[in-house]
This record gives C-alpha cells, sequence and structure tokens, in this order.
C-alpha cells in the first residue's frame, strides 16, 4: 500500500512536469503553428542561469527559483526575436528545423563556453527532503512539484479567461488576422505565448534540477520530446490536451517502471511509445483532439 | 516521353557531376579525404531516401535511421564469422550466433528484412498523416534504439558489434548515391508520386480525384525505408563496426538536415543540403581540433561542428524558409534560365524592332 | 477622411487590384460594388493593412497609413468588418465584445458601449454568455459589427454584411447602417447587394477585374439601368 501511494506520487510528479513542458509547447503550438523543438533549451539555460549566479554571488538558494525562471523567459524571448520571427507563417517543416537549429547551436554554445561534463547545481535543501506522515514517506519535491504545478495551470485559465491578452491568445489560436483588427499587435501575442512557455518551462526547470543535482548542456533533449509526445498524445494545440497527455505519459512511465518485471524493465521506453503509438492509430487527433471529417467547415 | 528515359536523362547532370568529384577524389585525395568523400555518399543515400518520404507525403519522419539500424545489424549478424560470434554474441537468438553467409546474399537478405520491417511498420502508419504520423515515426526510432540496446543477447547492446567485414569503398558508395538518386527522382516524377505530392497539398482534394493515399504512403515508405537501408549497409560494410549510438538523434537529426535545408520537395535539394552539411561539418571540425594556422596551434574548441551547423540551419531558414533549392530540381533551375533568357531576347527584339 | 491613390496589390506575380483610387469623405457612407473575384475584398483589406500594397498611397485622417500594419491602423480609428464576419468562435460573446475594445483604455466608456450595443442587438444580451459559434448567422453579423464598433472607429469598413443572410435579417443590417451614420459613423460597406447598398450610400465605386470602372452619386446609379445591367447584372431584381 504504502509502495502504492508512493509511486502514485511519483507519478503525479513526473506527469506533472511533462504537463508544464507540454503546456508551453502547445501554447506556442496554438498560435503560430510552430513545434518549438528548442524548448527543452529554456530548461538548460534556466539550469545555467543558476550556475552563473551562484558562481556570481547567490546569497541564498532561494534565489535560485526566480533566476531559473526568469532566465528560461528571457531565452524563450530572445529565441522568438532572433529566429522564429523571421520563419512566421512558414511551413512546419521549417519551424521544426529551425527549433532544432536553435537547439543545436544553445546547446553547443554551452559546450563551447562551458563544458560537455555535468555540473553540479545547488537548489533549496528542503526541495530534496522527506515529508513522514506516519509511516510513509514522501518526497516533498514530488508534492510541491505537482501542487505548483496545479496551481500554475490554474493561474493559466485565470489569464486565458480573465484578462484582454489571455482572451486575445485563445482567438490568436483560431484566427490571427481577426485578432489584428482587434487592434492587438501580433508581436504582443506572440511575446506573451513565448514568455509564458518560458515561464513553464522555468518551473520544470527548477524541479527537474532538483532532481538531477546537476546540469550539461544536453539536458533539455530528452524532456522537449516527452512534451512533444504528450502534445500530440493530448491532441496537438489543446492545451488541456497537453496537459491530460502530460499527466497520462508521465503516469504511464513511472507505473511501467514500478511494475514491469525487471528484466523488462530495460525496454520500458519501447513500450511506453508503442502504447502511445497504439493511442494515436485509433486517436490520430489525440485523446481530447476533435475528430473532424476532412473537409469539415472551421466554425 | 518515356518516364524512364525522361528521369534518366534529368539525373545525368547530378549523378555526371557526383561521379566526376568522386572519382577525383579517388584519384588524387589522400585517405583522410577519401573518408571524408565516402561519409558525404552514404549520408546522400540515406538522405535520399529520407527525401523519398519526406518529400513525397509531407510528413517529417523521425523513425528512418532505424532502417539505417535494422539493415546495418541484420547484414553484421550475417557476416561476423562465426569464432567471433561464439565470444559476442553467444547466446543469439534463433540460431543466428551458427549462421553465416556470404557478403551478398547478407545484403540482400538484410534489405529483404528492411523491406519488411518497413512494410509491417507502414501498415499502420499509412493510417494517419500530420502530427500523429510523425510521433509514429519517432516512436519507430525510439523502440528499434532500445531493442539495439536492450536484446544484449542479439545486438550485444551498448557495447559494439564488431568483425563485420569491411568490403565497401568509395566506388560502392557512390554507386549506390547514383541508384539512389535515380530510384528518388523516378518515384517523384511517376503518377504515383505526382499524386502522393498533390495529396500532401490538399488530402481532400486527392482523395476525391481517387488518388490511393494509404497505398501510396506505403510504397514512399517501403522505398525511403530499403534506400535508407543500403546507406546503413555502406555504414556497417565500410566501418566494420556497429552501436546503438550511430542510429538515434545525432543521425537522425544530421539526416534530416540535409533533406530540409535543400528543399524538401526536391530531390537535387537533398544533393545540394547533404553536400552544404557534410563540407561544412568537416571543415568545422577541423577547427574543433586546433588547427595550426600560421604555424601557432589554435586551442580545441569542442562544440564547433553543432554550433556551426544549427547556425546554418538558422540562417538558411530564415533566409529561404523552403530551403536552397525551394521545389525545383536541377532540370527545372535550368530550364527556367533558358526560358528567362528567351524571354529577354524577345523583350530585346521588340525594343529593336 | 479616407484617401486611396493608385493602389496595386499583388499575390505573387497576379495584380489583384490595379492602380485604384477611392476616397470616403467625413460621414459619407460609400459603396463598393462588383462581381465575386472583382478585387474589392483586397482592397479594403490593404486599406486596413491585412495585406501589403505593392504602389500607392493610403492617407487616413490625414496621415499616410501605407505602410502600417493593421493593429496600429485600426487603433487609429479606422476598422474593418471582415467578410465571413470571423467571429472568435469558442469566445463567448462577451470576450469578443472585450477584444473589440482591447485599443482603449478607458474601463468606465467600454462598459458605457457594451451597454449600448446590447440595447441595439438585444439578441447578443441574450447571449451574452454563449459562445459565439452557437449564434446564427445573422446574429454572428450582428456581433462582429458590434465587435468592430467596441474600437470606436472613426470610419468602419463592411465587407459583405449581408452574405448568406436571410433577406429580412440583410433589411435589419441595412437599417442598422443607417442608425450608425445618423450616430456621425463614416462608412465604406463592400456589397454584391447592389440596389440595397446603393439605397443608403451617397456615392458608389463599382470594381471590375481589379479596377474601378465607374464611380458616381449613388442615386444616379441606381437609376441608371444601363450600368446597373452592364456591371452589376445579378445585382438587378
Amino acid at each position: 500500500m504504502e509502495y502504492l501511494i508512493q509511486q502514485v506520487v511519483n507519478a503525479l510528479s513526473v506527469g506533472s512536469e511533462y504537463a508544464l513542458l507540454a503546456l508551453g509547447l502547445a501554447i506556442v503550438f496554438s498560435i503560430i503553428g510552430l513545434v518549438n523543438f528548442a524548448h527543452g533549451e529554456l530548461i538548460t539555460v534556466a539550469g545555467y542561469s543558476i550556475f552563473f549566479a551562484a558562481a556570481i554571488y547567490l546569497p541564498s538558494p532561494w534565489l535560485a527559483l526566480p533566476i531559473a525562471v526568469l532566465g528560461a523567459m528571457l531565452a524563450a524571448i530572445l529565441f522568438e526575436r532572433v529566429a522564429f520571427r523571421a520563419i512566421r507563417n512558414a511551413s512546419t517543416n521549417t519551424g521544426i528545423l529551425t527549433a532544432f537549429g536553435v537547439s543545436i547551436v544553445v546547446q553547443n554554445a554551452f559546450v563551447i563556453f562551458v563544458a560537455t561534463r555535468p555540473k553540479p547545481v545547488a537548489t533549496p535543501e528542503w526541495l530534496s527532503s522527506m515529508l513522514e506522515v506516519g509511516t510513509l514517506q514522501l518526497p516533498v519535491l514530488q508534492i510541491v512539484e505537482t501542487l505548483v504545478t496545479v496551481v500554475a495551470i490554474l493561474a493559466l485559465a485565470v489569464l486565458l479567461r480573465r484578462t484582454t491578452i489571455g482572451l486575445a491568445m485563445r482567438a490568436a489560436a483560431k484566427d490571427f488576422i481577426a485578432v489584428r483588427l482587434m487592434g492587438i499587435k501580433a508581436n504582443r501575442v506572440i511575446l506573451a505565448a513565448f514568455a509564458i512557455s518560458g515561464f513553464l518551462a522555468g518551473l520544470a526547470a527548477v524541479f527537474i534540477i532538483s532532481r538531477r543535482g546537476a546540469i550539461d548542456p544536453f539536458m533539455g533533449s530528452v524532456p522537449v520530446l516527452k512534451a512533444f509526445v504528450a502534445c500530440v498524445l493530448g491532441g496537438l494545440g489543446s492545451l488541456q490536451g497537453a496537459v491530460v497527455g502530460g499527466i497520462a505519459l508521465g503516469v504511464l512511465e513511472v507505473l511501467l517502471q514500478a511494475f514491469l518485471p525487471r528484466e523488462v524493465t530495460m525496454f520500458r521506453d519501447a513500450i511506453v511509445f508503442a502504447a502511445v503509438a497504439i493511442v494515436l492509430v485509433k486517436f490520430p487527433e489525440g485523446l481530447l483532439g476533435r475528430k473532424h471529417e476532412l473537409g469539415d467547415k472551421e466554425a | 516521353m518515356n518516364l524512364l528515359l525522361r528521369t534518366g536523362i534529368n539525373a545525368v547532370l547530378p549523378i555526371g557531376i557526383l561521379v566526376l568529384l568522386g572519382s577525383a577524389i579517388l584519384a588524387f585525395a589522400e585517405p583522410y579525404q577519401v573518408r571524408v568523400a565516402y561519409a558525404f555518399f552514404m549520408n546522400l543515400v540515406i538522405a535520399i531516401g529520407l527525401q523519398v518520404f519526406m518529400g513525397n507525403t509531407g510528413v517529417v519522419s523521425f523513425g528512418h535511421v532505424s532502417f539505417m539500424g535494422i539493415s546495418a545489424y541484420a547484414v553484421s549478424l550475417l557476416t561476423i564469422p562465426l569464432a567471433l560470434k561464439k565470444t559476442l554474441i553467444p547466446k543469439a537468438p534463433f540460431e543466428l550466433a551458427t549462421v553465416h553467409v556470404g557478403i551478398v546474399p547478407a545484403i540482400v537478405l538484410a534489405l529483404l528484412f528492411t523491406a519488411l520491417v518497413a512494410w509491417l511498420s507502414g501498415m499502420v502508419l499509412k493510417r494517419v498523416g500530420g502530427a500523429a504520423a510523425e510521433i509514429l515515426t519517432l516512436a519507430l526510432l525510439v523502440i528499434s534504439f532500445v531493442v539495439f540496446n536492450a536484446w544484449i543477447d542479439l545486438t550485444r547492446g551498448p557495447r559494439s558489434l564488431y568483425g563485420i567485414p569491411v568490403v565497401s569503398s568509395l566506388p560502392w558508395a557512390m554507386a549506390a548515391a547514383a541508384v539512389a538518386i535515380f530510384v528518388a527522382k523516378l518515384f517523384r516524377d511517376s503518377d504515383g508520386g505526382l499524386q502522393l505530392r498533390a495529396s500532401s497539398e490538399n488530402l481532400l482534394a486527392a482523395r476525391a480525384m481517387g488518388v490511393p493515399v494509404e497505398s501510396l504512403r506505403l510504397r514512399a515508405w517501403v522505398i525511403s525505408a530499403v534506400l535508407v537501408g543500403v546507406g546503413g549497409i555502406l555504414h556497417a560494410t565500410y566501418l566494420g563496426t556497429i552501436g546503438p549510438n550511430s542510429y538515434y538523434f545525432t543521425q537522425t537529426f544530421l539526416i534530416m538536415a540535409m533533406v530540409i535545408l535543400g528543399g524538401m520537395r526536391s530531390v537535387s535539394g537533398t544533393i545540394v543540403g547533404t553536400a552544404l552539411i557534410s563540407v561544412g561539418s568537416e571543415a568545422a571540425r577541423s577547427l574543433e581540433n586546433g588547427p595550426v594556422i600560421f604555424g601557432s596551434k589554435l586551442p580545441e574548441m569542442f562544440g564547433l561542428t553543432g554550433f556551426f551547423l544549427g547556425t546554418v540551419i538558422v540562417l538558411c531558414m530564415t533566409l529561404r524558409r523552403d530551403g536552397i533549392l525551394g521545389d525545383d530540381e536541377f532540370e527545372d533551375i535550368v530550364r527556367q534560365r533558358r526560358m528567362r533568357k528567351t524571354e529577354a531576347a524577345a523583350a530585346a527584339g521588340v525594343a529593336a524592332s | 477622411m479616407l484617401e486611396l491613390s493608385n493602389i496595386v496589390v499583388q499575390y505573387g506575380m497576379v495584380k489583384a487590384v490595379r492602380n485604384v483610387s477611392l476616397t470616403v469623405g467625413k460621414g459619407e457612407i460609400v459603396a463598393l460594388l462588383g462581381p465575386n473575384g472583382a478585387g474589392k475584398t483586397t482592397l479594403v483589406s490593404a486599406a486596413v493593412g491585412i495585406l501589403p500594397v505593392a504602389a500607392g498611397n493610403i492617407r487616413f485622417d490625414g496621415a499616410d497609413i501605407t505602410k502600417r500594419p493593421a493593429e496600429s491602423v485600426v487603433a487609429m480609428g479606422l476598422t474593418l468588418t471582415p467578410e465571413g464576419r470571423r467571429v472568435f468562435a469558442e469566445l463567448s460573446v462577451a470576450d469578443n465584445l472585450t477584444l473589440g475594445a482591447a485599443t482603449r483604455k478607458d474601463r468606465a466608456g467600454v462598459a458605457e458601449d457594451i451597454d449600448r450595443y446590447l440595447k441595439m442587438f438585444p439578441i447578443l444580451g441574450e447571449r451574452y454568455h454563449q459562445v459565439a459559434k452557437t449564434l446564427s448567422g445573422g446574429e454572428q453579423q450582428m456581433l462582429a459589427v458590434a465587435r468592430s464598433l467596441m474600437s470606436r472607429p472613426k470610419l468602419l469598413m463592411l465587407d459583405e454584411p449581408s452574405l448568406g443572410l436571410a433577406p429580412r435579417i440583410v433589411e435589419r443590417i441595412f437599417e442598422l447602417m443607417i442608425d450608425l451614420r445618423k450616430s456621425g459613423l463614416t462608412m465604406l460597406v463592400v456589397e454584391q447587394n447592389a440596389t440595397e447598398a446603393l439605397g443608403i450610400a451617397d456615392r458608389g465605386y463599382i470594381m471590375a477585374s481589379g479596377q474601378v470602372v465607374y464611380e458616381g452619386n449613388a442615386a444616379e446609379m441606381v437609376d441608371s439601368e444601363d450600368l446597373m445591367e452592364a456591371y452589376l447584372g445579378a445585382g438587378v431584381h
């Protein structure tokens, strides 16, 4: 029973991490149709922001959190300004390749200017402590991660429903020209989308880094793939889908890890991807994607 | 005009240039440069293989490099000497530890096996398009990588498999590239290729005209997988040793960049993209090792290759979003230039009269 | 108030609008007529800054807006209600109206305007919290117009406001335009419904194949049967 609870908490925290990242991907995709494979590098930038800050002066490990989030947000905005603005309205494939390009440049910039080897990074100690409930031991990190994710998703929902820029982002996902006809600047909407994706990636980065205790130039590549899978699993472009897909993927991974026989755990990722593939053959538009026939009119 | 003949004529120019280039390298170059040229031709075969699928269906595939791995492992498992197999993979399933065939039947068997895997995966893949299809190809890549890594009895896992007879050389790679170019152009210009490209522009309209989209997708998938498989064989039989990491994301991105950079819908674009990235990476790699310039050795700069590659990709895409050649083949460019010339001449004639 | 001079708009090699000049004076209703594919939508899209102009000059309220993007043109008071309405289908009527007022800072004024337009379009009040895609075509057109009005435009361009609507609703839309003119709004109306449009307009332009082929007084245009026959064919009832 205890083992089960521990695994469920673990599954929720991994699912939360994927959900945060997938949301960031989805919000950008929904507005400009870009699958931002450089999203993973936002995590890396967040990690190196903490690393550099610590190298210069970091009076309290608490400050690592805002620094990580700020670093990721600034990086997201910078990517948009330098690379993605020039390919607006280009095909999806152009977007994918450009994003790969950005990702490779950032990774190798850290290789050139810092090092390939992992660097240790400190996050607040309490994050790596254990919470004891009776005989049950739960990692604080996992609980905080899940709670923070819930709060972030709720805050995002409020932003998208209650603020003009939020409404504009939802509207732009369907009809960007009509949004501009309201006098709303396209650049501002896109900037907001990237800033939010950076914010969410920064949050996720704090937890990823706390879990690993170290950073390296390539640390973003696996998480972004998971996030991409989560997005498509939930329904590409749908924000609810990103959350559902992220949590589903995380739960699937952790449960397989926990309950598969030992000799099969090496094949875990293959099983996860096979499962995702089966779901997508059944539901090509994703779990939450609206099934529409070709030629249906967009409402 | 007959399709075969027309494709043959159109393929003469790129193949001719490549063969000349390769022959010059064979005749004059040093071993290091021959190795670089071999890598170029091998990557060209793989990139063109990928282009057959991506260029005609418009679907990005992350999965093709697994066909490279599958054929490489298949040919290796059939040709590594039995004595060596006993120490490398004594417990290989399907009696593979005791099977040994000649290199030619091994290659044929490896390609047939690759085609079989492609056909099976294609039966699933053909049913979906768009992002779902892309994730399916990604799943293929991850699954094959996991199998290469985790099925230790068969593949020796992350430790390399070695002892594969080194039978390939630059002329073989050149020949394979020539065949690949011809096949890719033939498919592109065939009725099926045209219909498939049309369906990637407007699926509904193509379906309404009765284009059998699924079966064409499957055909493109299998043809491209076999071409990529040829690349895998070139890889294994040149190096003599293979490991799972050669058939994963690094190689996937490299090949994908070659295809998209030059212009995904054009075979000629893939040739240009492959050349650009091969030459560029090689130049950056020599810088990375700390080159000697004016008698002083510069410091080593790891990461320069990747940095260069990324920068070139971003620059190319932001300046020419549809790739360097866009949708055009070499012959289209020649024809357009000729048309412009005749137009200019006609205009000059009008002005003079 | 709005002056388009020698406008050229290209799609690739094709010139969709060729050397068109058109003016709208303060307080006027101007009708822009012509068959499908004449370039009317292209022209108004270029005027508002959605499409780039290849040549020519656009002035609005004394300022050169030729190169301005749509968002800044709208902020200056030149708004377009686009063809096909293009309401934000997934958003509520309330949110659609809020977005219409995105350029405004005066919250009190915005609330006042919402009240006013809910009175003008009672149906929108009834459906205030419904998502826009549940509205009928006519209701969506009302919403699209109200949404445009929320930015307090000085000049409103309406692209095919009657397209695909039942005759009774078309009538209602034209009555609405008369009301709006009384309140001092200047309008440019793109229509295929020539007779109705000229009925409320002061002046009219007829476009064909990307060019203005006729311009004149609206009343005279309705009376000239030859003209209506020649250029507007189906527009005559």
